[in-house]
């Protein structure tokens, strides 16, 4: 089982490599990722495959609301381990 | 705002006039060979035996080539095999279920009414598709679910008519790939290989309509759309095949043809170097289209 950390700095550094434009300070955990178009709608199932490997459980797609990706520290809150003991 | 907010008037219907006869010549053979799915679907067997045939063309399997690929015993490949195909027309429903909604909504729109007849025929061979696909996961598994799922995005018309025939023809050309070789491969279960069969000769109509009209729009549209506009395009449609490949490896597959760490199995698979040198080779056409008709300035690296 991944940590919280684990799962951002992974989370991070597959943000880094879609969004070139992005430098490594200039990422931060509020980044808003879709908002400020880093990512794209066409990222998602890459994203979502990313968040399932890394929690190694499935994410139900049609619970989903568009601000669960708004920004890392979003995604590890509500995607990572957080509660489950290893 | 975006770059593309002052994008001149619709060039769709532009792009499809100049694609000449096509339109009619296709609508033609869509009438003549137009199908009744129900009738082949009564004749399928009640039950099929993962196990004992071959779904999938083992080449085509998204381990073969891989380490785990050489621990399974034939009947695990077979069972894979199976779980894999029903991935794969799990992903033509998903992707043709975006695709009719795509049509649906272009269909008697104002400046397209003159293709609309097209339109008609495409979206019920899409139906028809996904009928054939729906109905043999139904009946022998079950629908994959998909993980794609749209934000809510602002693009000119222009723009978002680009994408959505660029990402059909890109999910169509692969997916061509796979039906094109399968259709041929006699260690498939019939089934399977008429599905196979039936698709490719179906798609190659809308693989025609689809290079066309992506060349002509991509010259209609690209003059007054700006470096960044088509940046942003590139960008997402490398991306897009990038998405359209992982789909390929669906952890769901592993976990019900019996695998350890699913997601792990997805993630070496689609590292593996046999892997990769298999998503370049079922690449090559529609790559080469895309750069020689200058879409695609360099070749989607993540996807390889
Ligand atoms: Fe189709
Ligand atoms: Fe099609």
């Amino acid at each position: 089982m991944r940590s919280d950390q684990e799962i951002r700095d992974l989370l991070r550094s597959w943000v880094l490599t879609k969004a070139p434009e992005l430098s490594a300070d200039g990422l931060t955990d509020r980044t808003p990722l879709f908002e400020e178009r880093h990512l794209r709608s066409v990222h998602l199932p890459e994203l979502l495959l990313l968040l399932e490997r890394l929690r190694a459980a499935p994410i139900e797609v049609e619970d989903l609301r568009p601000g669960d990706f708004r920004d890392i520290h979003t995604m590890v809150d509500r995607f990572g381990g957080a509660g489950v003991t290893p | 705002m975006s770059s593309t907010a002052n994008a001149p008037k619709p060039r769709l219907a532009e792009a499809i006039a100049s694609l000449g006869d096509t339109v009619s010549r296709l609508s033609h053979l869509s009438k003549r060979s137009y199908q009744n799915p129900y009738i082949t679907l009564r004749q399928w067997p009640a039950e099929v035996r993962p196990e004992d045939d071959w779904f999938s063309s083992p080449e085509y399997v998204s381990l073969y080539g891989t380490p785990l690929w050489d621990t399974l015993d034939e009947p695990a490949r077979r069972r894979l095999a199976f779980h894999e195909a029903v991935n794969f027309y799990s992903l033509n429903i998903h992707g043709e279920k975006g695709l009719m909604q795509g049509l649906a909504q272009r269909l008697y729109r104002k400046d397209l009414v003159d293709v609309s007849e097209y339109l008609h025929h495409f979206l019920d061979e899409e139906n028809k598709h996904s009928i054939y696909f729906g109905g043999f996961c139904t009946r022998y598994a079950k629908v994959y679910r998909s993980r794609q799922f749209a934000l809510e995005e602002t693009r000119s018309q222009s723009v978002e008519d680009f994408l959505f025939f660029a990402k059909t023809m890109i999910f169509e050309e692969i997916v061509d790939r796979y039906n094109w070789v399968q259709a041929r491969d006699a260690r498939l279960h019939p089934v399977a290989r008429f599905i196979n069969d039936n698709h490719h000769v179906e798609e190659s109509r809308h693989l025609v309509f689809g290079r066309q009209l992506v060349t002509a729009l991509w010259g209609a549209c690209v003059p007054s759309w700006g470096d960044d506009t088509v940046a942003d395009l590139r960008r997402q449609l490398e991306q897009f095949f990038v998405v359209s490949w992982r789909e390929y490896y669906n952890p769901d597959v592993y976990a019900d043809a019996g695998l350890d760490d699913p997601w792990e199995v997805a993630e070496r698979a689609w590292s593996a170097p046999a892997q990769r040198a298999h998503r370049r080779a079922v690449s090559t056409k529609v790559l080469s289209f895309l750069t020689e008709a200058g879409i695609l300035d360099k070749e989607p690296a993540d996807a390889f």
